[in-house]
């Protein structure tokens, strides 16, 4: 996927951690976790807005397009 | 009527499902049983009366048909228990309220190759069958369209599955 979540470096910013992040967004640890390390297939809207609110961020800051080889077949990902 | 749960079109279909599975492992094995038997003991074709594929006075069938006859309804019993075994594994992921799991897709492909297979199966029985007993009276000795027409709709199934699976895994993904 090109589209890079830079969760990590924001949240080493803001000095917050994933488990503080998550009570405060209302977003499980665990789906967190998928959207730090990229696994993540999309974004709803309203999970933006709210990291961007506890974050103090833009969605620019937050997402990055990164070129790379093309997005894979989701069937792929079954293993 | 409800579609999940106690007295739902689902729970009388997985009582169906159960029930013919149960019948069919009893059917095969009996079955078998009476092929090997039948390749062993010289047993008299006139006890299964009329009952075999070949609608012919079974008192003067040849000892051979009568084998053949047996391991192929034994071969028929064992396909169709395995299109009702993952049938009935399908089921399983629906009452568990996930039936568009990705491994549904690979059940429903075995199921439409398992009616291919038996449909396909058919014909070198019937092609024996009246090479064995010419006067044998076979039914539906030519092509079923039905069946393909099955196995066709299976296929176009598992597509429609694939698709749902794969929406499933996106929405799965979607944070």
């Amino acid at each position: 996927m090109p589209i890079r979540v830079r969760l990590d470096r924001i949240l080493l910013e803001r000095r917050m951690s994933l488990t503080e992040l998550a009570d405060r967004v209302g977003v499980t640890i665990a789906n967190l976790s998928i959207l730090k390390t990229g696994k993540a297939r999309a974004i709803r809207f309203s999970t933006l807005e709210a990291l961007c609110r506890e974050l103090d961020c833009q969605p620019g800051e937050l997402l990055a397009f990164e070129p790379g080889p093309p997005d894979d077949d989701l069937e792929d990902d079954e293993g | 009527m409800r579609a999940l749960g106690p007295g739902s079109v689902s729970s009388f279909l997985k009582i169906i499902l159960d029930v013919v599975y149960v019948a069919l492992w009893i059917g095969a094995g009996v079955t078998a049983i009476l092929a090997l038997g039948s390749l062993v003991f010289d047993i008299d074709p006139a006890l299964f009366g009329r009952q075999l594929t070949v609608r012919i006075d079974a008192s003067g069938l040849p000892r051979q048909l009568l084998t053949t006859d047996l391991f192929a309804v034994t071969a028929y019993a064992i396909g169709v228990l395995i299109i009702v075994d993952r049938l009935r594994r399908i089921f399983s992921t629906l009452t568990a309220g996930d039936p568009f799991h990705p491994d549904n897709v690979r059940r429903l492909r075995v199921v439409g190759v398992m009616l291919a297979a038996l449909e396909l199966g058919r014909y070198p029985v019937v092609a024996v069958t009246l090479w064995l007993a010419p006067k044998a009276d076979v039914s539906q000795s030519g092509v079923n369209l039905t069946a393909w027409f099955a196995v066709l709709v299976v296929f176009v199934l598992a597509e429609v599955f694939r698709e749902g699976a794969r929406l499933r895994r996106e929405a799965e993904l979607t944070i």
